[in-house]
């Protein structure tokens, strides 16, 4: 690793620095190499993969993300129509070198339409309707455990919650969770040069094809949900295509699974580590229970980082870009500037001040940041309360082998002392809050709809 | 004490509201955040300069922060 301030052939001057997120070892060094880049190059120009910028420190990262819309474009010109631009992966994953990955991979005002057809479902107006309806779900997914004292946090409870809720708040029948949440988490996992990779993506074409069919379905019989929002977006005065629309829909599952997950089973592993702080979380959650949730969000950044194409010659936060120049904003790196944040290594979970980037900044903010947020605190809080001594086994512990787009977990396994059932397993109780969905229409918007799910404590929808 | 969001910049992290949540109002259908009144009361200064300090976008301003 070494830090090279270099003239190019037009005069301009650049820090050079070797980044390369999708190395072996990247994980383990990512805390030397954000040092060092936040000491000799918050932007450094680094040559690999294709050739491209990195931002690091949190002002530049702010600078531009935040402040600079003007000079910065999210297309991703998969047809090749406008100026070529790749979109926020770098770099490309073959899997989505064809596919637009929705609202994400645009600029504004197409941007802009698809995310107010969209943000009734997910403020947090909306998000809270639906405390009563998550909180059962978490019961029953402890509930198929308690007994045994026995978890694993990723597969048995992080992986689906958010993947069930994600399907309801789509339109999609619940039950189908199992068809999305492999190849959802799989896709990221799973490295490029992996030899199930070619597996992988035959789950995942299996999942694109059963997005369609439910596309189809919506379209021909609507019910409430994004798909059916998706269907009756008006975008730039007209309603969108079909290959538009899945592109859509795969950026909400790409985004409501895997990041939740991430962010929970990291929470849930440190907890166990360090207990005392989990106790006074525990006990003190009403102060505490929000700016530890944002000191979880900030410490482990579960999407890492999004990628930018310089639209215009500009220069921000002291650095002369070029039109048609390749970014990456690290969200991650930004997260432990030591400018912005006391001891940036250390979880503090009162932290004052926490102005994290871990949902980007500027206007491509996640746009599920409300449900990452309420998720993880329902399920959060449910494993203080029901099993509260509990202890990870940190030999069975899968961190992802790369961390280049998700800082994400595969297996947390741990023990605990068994308590009692306090209601019907988890496919009983899919069956009674997809009738929830059904019956109350728990998936229309917020200006459609109001009122919380309404479920009994026995478990039942009401 | 005076407090301002600047609708541009504020893209609805709500932040602010878990910070002050008597003097910042989200938005139903985005979640963007407005003050209640320009008007900090009395003994709420505290959590609104925590709300300055939190947000993302830094679209937060206040005057006369004494």
């Amino acid at each position: 690793m070494s830090a090279e301030e270099t003239t190019g052939s037009d005069g301009r001057k650049r820090v050079t620095f070797h980044f390369d997120r999708h190395e072996p070892g990247y994980r383990e060094r990512f805390e030397d190499i954000t040092h060092e880049m936040h000491a000799k190059c918050p932007i450094a120009w680094t040559e690999t993969h294709g050739g491209h910028w990195v931002a690091a420190g949190n002002r530049e990262v702010f600078e531009l993300a935040a402040r600079s819309a003007e000079y910065l474009s999210n297309d991703h010109d998969v047809k090749n129509q406008r100026r070529g631009y790749k979109g926020i992966s770098i770099p490309s994953p073959p899997r989505a070198r064809d596919s637009r990955g929705g609202f994400l991979e645009m600029d504004p005002p197409e941007q802009r339409h698809y995310r107010q057809a969209l943000n009734p479902y997910l403020s947090p107006a909306a998000i809270n309707r639906w405390i009563p309806w998550l909180d059962e779900l978490v019961r029953a997914c402890i509930d198929e455990k308690i007994e045994s004292g026995s978890i694993d946090f990723v597969e048995d409870l992080a992986n689906i919650v958010p993947a069930v809720f994600t399907l309801a708040m789509l339109g999609i029948p619940i039950k189908d969770w199992t068809i999305y949440c492999e190849p959802a988490h799989a896709v990221i996992y799973t490295p490029l040069t992996s030899p199930d990779i070619m597996r992988v993506g035959g789950l995942h074409m299996e999942m694109q094809a059963e997005i369609a069919r439910q596309l189809a379905e919506v379209r021909a019989n609507p019910r409430p949900g994004l798909i059916n929002a998706l269907v009756n977006a008006d975008v730039l005065g007209e309603k969108q295509p079909d290959d538009e629309i899945r592109g859509v829909l795969g950026l909400l599952i790409g985004g409501g699974f895997d990041t939740t997950t991430a962010l929970t089973a990291h929470a849930i592993e440190w907890l166990s580590e360090n207990p005392e702080e989990r106790a006074r979380l525990s006990r003190e959650r009403a102060e505490l229970l929000d700016s530890a949730t944002e000191e979880f969000l900030r410490y482990y950044t579960p999407a890492v980082g999004d990628g930018r194409t310089i639209s215009a010659d500009c220069a921000v936060a002291g650095v002369e870009f070029k039109e048609g120049e390749r970014l990456w904003l690290s969200w991650a790196m930004a997260n432990r500037d030591p400018a912005v944040f006391a001891d940036p290594d250390q979880i503090d979970m009162g932290r004052e001040g926490n102005r994290h980037a871990s949902f980007g900044l500027g206007i491509h903010r996640c746009i599920g940041s409300n449900v990452a947020r309420t998720v993880f605190k329902r399920m959060l809080l449910a494993v203080l309360d029901r099993m509260p001594d509990y202890v990870c086994d940190p030999e069975g512990a899968v961190h992802y082998e790369t961390i280049s787009v998700i800082n994400g977990m595969r297996f947390l396994p741990a023990t605990f002392t068994p308590g009692k059932r306090l209601g019907p397993g988890l496919a009983e109780t899919l069956e009674i809050l997809q009738k929830a969905c059904d019956e109350q229409r728990l998936a229309e918007p917020v200006t459609v709809r109001k009122a919380a799910a309404a479920l009994t404590p026995e478990g039942g929808a009401k | 004490m005076k407090v301002s969001v600047d609708q541009t910049r504020c893209q609805g992290h709500t932040l602010c509201a878990m910070k002050a949540p008597d003097i910042f109002e989200l938005d139903d259908v985005d979640g963007h955040s407005t003050p209640v009144s320009p008007d900090v009361p009395a003994g709420e200064e505290k959590n609104v300069l925590s709300a300055v300090r939190s947000c993302p976008e830094q679209a937060i301003t206040v005057e006369d922060a004494t």
